[in-house]
């Protein structure tokens, strides 16, 4: 019997949709684990996807973030996709993450869960630049002023 | 265990002159496995002959559905052995949120698209989802997992005595993706096929067909390649036939496909086209002698 292992088709598909997509998306595993991002995303963050990999909530809150206003991290459970993983349920939220240059970009993410008949498999994510912060992840306005 | 081919069409029946020789009945494989166990590989047509191939004696088989379209359930109503009471089947099938089993397969075997009726067959039927781990149905281990296509969709593998069979009849791995840079685990029906002595695998498109029908749940030939090549499986038996493609278009791409296949490295004779009464023995691969340093 075969010992390799395979993620459930719904990701697979999720994420085939999510590399055909212009808006940044993120794809977490039923562990809330960050398994996929998108080339909108890579572009919002600073790095392509092939250059960071699968991550866990820890590794990635010290590249990334998220941040709240006050600049205060923001726990992993209480993120939209974390959210939508553990209970099933949509969530949404605007708050800062960090992409590899050091700029701030404020965005409002919705994510949203991928349930199947065995039960949840993950979530997705999919961000927008927060209201006035520009129509797209490109011309997200940054705190520093160099993602302007 | 002994594989037969008793329908390798996909869609739709298509008898006639013009594929005579890959034949025209819808999907269905047997399988005896090597306690003698009997199994059946989706209900197209070709289980109906299947059925009158069977001895009229006390029976038992079990019938592992794909999914319920059409050309893979079209047999069941004219398959012999349901309509004696001594013959026990056992008809596994993916889950669905929205009904059962049963209840899914009833809405063909009922009225008006049937004569009978589910509860009017005289055999002794059952109805299972398969689980999602592994389970044993005779001398074999069977493991389905959900693939790409349209609805939901299983493949199968089977291990029996050291030998395996992968059987993924409708699949379009390539959907929104490039199976040639994916990841292994990001394959559908990756694990299903890996290694496997025998892949039975849709191959119902030529190259240039398939842009006019991305999206509909099955495979070009690259696609169907690429998939062989990186499952590894030993021998590839494309399957599930285009209706439109008659036995002169179906030599041709059989000939390309080897073709291809002996230009990556491969040897012509590890993919072949299904041909309706193929037969099979897949046996677990010979010993390798271990040389001494």
């Amino acid at each position: 019997m075969s010992s390799q292992s395979q993620r459930p088709l719904e990701l697979i598909l999720a994420r085939n949709l999510m590399s055909a997509l212009s808006t940044p998306a993120f794809l977490v595993d039923e562990g809330g684990i960050l398994v996929f991002y998108n080339e909108a995303a890579g572009m919002l963050l600073g790095k392509r996807f092939e250059e960071v990999g699968t991550v866990g909530p820890e590794e990635w809150g010290s590249m990334f973030g998220p941040f709240d206003e006050g600049d205060e991290p923001i726990p992993y459970d209480e993120l939209p996709l974390v959210v939508a993983v553990r209970n099933g349920r949509p969530a949404h939220a605007d708050f800062e993450i960090r992409s590899v240059d050091g700029t701030h970009h404020r965005i409002e993410a919705s994510a949203f869960p991928i349930l199947t008949p065995h039960g949840s498999q993950g979530a997705i994510a999919i961000f927008w630049p927060a209201e006035g912060e520009g129509d797209s992840p490109d011309t997200t306005a940054s705190r520093n002023g160099t993602g302007a | 265990m002994k594989v037969k081919l008793w329908g390798t069409r996909g869609s739709v029946p298509s008898p006639g002159p013009e594929t005579i020789r890959y034949g025209g009945n819808t999907s269905c494989v047997g399988l005896t496995l090597s306690d003698g166990s009997l199994l059946a590989l989706d209900a197209g047509t070709g289980i109906r002959n299947l059925g009158l191939a069977l001895p009229e004696e006390p029976t038992r088989l079990h019938i592992l559905l794909t999914h319920l379209h059409l050309d893979h359930i079209q047999g069941l109503v004219f398959f012999a052995p349901a309509f004696r009471p001594q013959t026990e089947i056992v008809i596994w099938g993916p889950a669905s949120p929205e009904a059962s089993l049963r209840d899914r397969i009833a809405r063909y075997i009922s009225a008006p698209l049937s004569p009978v009726e589910v509860r009017e067959l005289p055999c002794d039927v059952s109805f299972r989802h398969t689980p999602e781990t592994e389970w044993e149905i005779g001398s074999a281990r069977i493991r389905a997992a959900s693939v790409a296509h349209r609805g939901p969709t299983l493949g199968y593998r089977i291990d029996d005595g050291g030998s395996s069979l992968a059987y993924i009849p409708d699949h379009e791995p390539a959907l929104g993706a490039d199976i040639d840079a994916l990841d292994e685990d990001w394959i559908s029906g990756f694990a299903l096929a890996q290694g496997a002595d025998m892949l039975i695998h849709d191959g119902q498109y030529a190259d240039a067909e398939y842009p006019d029908h991305i999206g509909w749940g099955h495979s070009s030939l690259s696609h169907s390649l690429s998939f062989a090549r990186r499952t590894g499986a030993k021998r590839t038996v494309l399957f599930h036939h285009d209706p439109l493609h008659s036995d002169a278009r179906l030599d041709a791409l059989g000939a390309e496909a080897r073709e291809r296949w002996a230009a990556t490295g491969g040897r012509p004779e590890e993919v072949e086209l299904g041909v309706e009464g193929g037969e099979y023995e897949v046996r677990a691969p010979a010993p390798q002698a271990v040389e001494q340093a």
